[in-house]
């Protein structure tokens, strides 16, 4: 039993982004809460790692390289039903929209990426809402270390170092993110992650974002 | 004597105390560790919630009551599996035999009891290798109350307090305490529970321990 295959029936409306760093995601969702809120919605944000509760036990324990695949994974979800619980589920039922800057499909990517039995990381997050909307921006790894690397080098667990798949952080970026691509990739038919194309412009993706929105804010009832 | 057989294939042998709060585990714990060294074995000693990684984090957030169910069982879980990784199976790889006070049968009497679905408490520690022996201290509420008072007093969430069962201390920790030992109750025969009467003497339960111990040690599994 799994909440994340069922409809969660509730007011709100949850809408996720994804992809790897990079990809365009946090422009997207900017743009759209902007609009949201200025079309008088009650619009709640929340992205991954943020919660109160161990965020910066899982920033420093990074910065340490101190974290299993295992342990990793498990801080994540953590986090994530930190503000599940806190913030994510109480706005849905108070009929808010709800935009997450990654969501649980971030922890299927990268933690099967880093070798975790995707089922065991699947049933640990069962408890997670099924998203209204699921947008997924694909791109390949190389044009996102280009954008995300121009000033700094990769950090270690986002070129996934702690696999040792290269001594050359560049490298294992791009070995490391092509397996994350690979797993969005699956979750596209699994899940119904809608995949947008991370290399059109900004705005076309944005256009289309807002259309498919409003299509499910209108099937809600809900005039935008 | 038969052969012993053990549960998991690394080269030392894992030994679990488990029973409630105030049952007694660690006064145990530290004389079967005693006694295992005096006749020159490696023990080592490990204790729920004491990862270097996330312990504090879990005392902190307790202390602020900061936890829900499902955070509260992801914490300890996290917990477990660092000191599984870095602690437990690197010793048990190297021929130790590893002493726990308390194992993933704790979480599963606890979060069942929180309202977790027991499936799901099962998957986040299904990596938990199968111990050669579970001790289980079985205590009464009635006796397991009055230890805690006389010595720790009542603590929040040692008396379900997070759970809601009733806004009186004594209320809810008696509640508490006495659906987490029907679900160790449970546990007994899942798991095959050494149970011991925990309100025998303390050198009473000791040779206990001591004979079963013994009894693997002198089949010569780790030689």
């Amino acid at each position: 039993m799994s909440r994340l295959t069922e409809k969660h029936n509730l007011p709100g409306t949850l809408v996720c982004v994804e992809g790897i760093d990079g990809s365009g995601k946090s422009t997207q969702i900017t743009l759209l809460r902007d609009w949201l809120k200025s079309s008088g919605k009650d619009v709640i944000f929340t992205e991954w790692n943020s919660s109160d509760l161990i965020s910066q036990t899982t920033k420093l324990a990074k910065k340490k390289n101190l974290l299993s695949p295992r342990t990793f994974s498990l801080l994540h979800a953590v986090d994530f039903a930190d503000r599940l619980k806190q913030v994510i589920g109480p706005a849905l039922k108070a009929g808010f929209i709800v935009l997450a800057d990654r969501y649980a499909y971030t922890a299927f990517a990268r933690d099967v990426a880093r070798g975790v039995d995707p089922d065991w990381v699947r049933k640990v997050y069962s408890f997670a809402y099924q998203p209204d909307l699921a947008l997924y921006f694909d791109i390949d790894p190389k044009t996102s270390m280009e954008r995300i690397c121009s000033n700094r080098a990769p950090k270690f667990y986002e070129a996934g170092m702690d696999l040792k798949l290269s001594n050359d952080p560049y490298e294992s970026y791009m070995i490391f993110q092509g397996r994350v691509i690979k797993e969005y990739q699956k979750m596209v038919d699994e899940f119904g992650l809608v995949k947008l194309n991370a290399l059109d412009s900004i705005h076309s993706k944005q256009v289309a974002i807002r259309n498919m929105l409003k299509e499910v804010l209108n099937a809600k009832g809900v005039e935008i | 004597m038969k052969k012993f057989q053990k549960k998991h294939n690394y080269e030392g042998l894992l030994i679990v105390i488990e029973g409630t709060d105030g049952s007694g585990k660690s006064t145990q714990l530290e004389l079967l560790k005693r006694s295992i060294q005096a006749q020159s074995y490696g023990v080592m000693v490990s204790e729920w919630k004491t990862s270097r990684l996330i312990a504090n984090v879990i005392d902190d957030a307790k202390d602020r009551n900061l936890l829900n169910a499902t955070t509260y069982s992801l914490l300890y879980a996290a917990d477990f599996v660092d000191r599984l990784e870095n602690q437990i199976i690197p010793a048990l790889k190297s021929g130790f035999i590893v002493l726990l006070d308390r194992y993933y049968y704790t979480a599963l009497a606890r979060d069942v009891v929180r309202g977790q679905d027991i499936e799901w408490v099962k998957n986040l520690y299904e990596c938990a290798p199968e111990p050669d022996l579970i001790f289980y201290l079985d205590m009464p509420v009635d006796v397991l109350l009055k230890r805690i008072i006389g010595t720790t007093g009542l603590n929040y969430y040692e008396s379900g307090r997070d759970v809601g069962f009733s806004t009186d201390f004594y209320k809810s920790f008696e509640i508490y305490q006495n659906k987490c030992l029907e679900q160790y109750n449970r546990m007994k025969k899942e798991y095959n529970f050494k149970s011991i009467d925990g309100t025998k003497s303390i050198e009473e339960i000791h040779s206990i321990m001591q004979k079963e111990v013994q009894k693997i040690l002198d089949s010569g599994v780790l030689y």
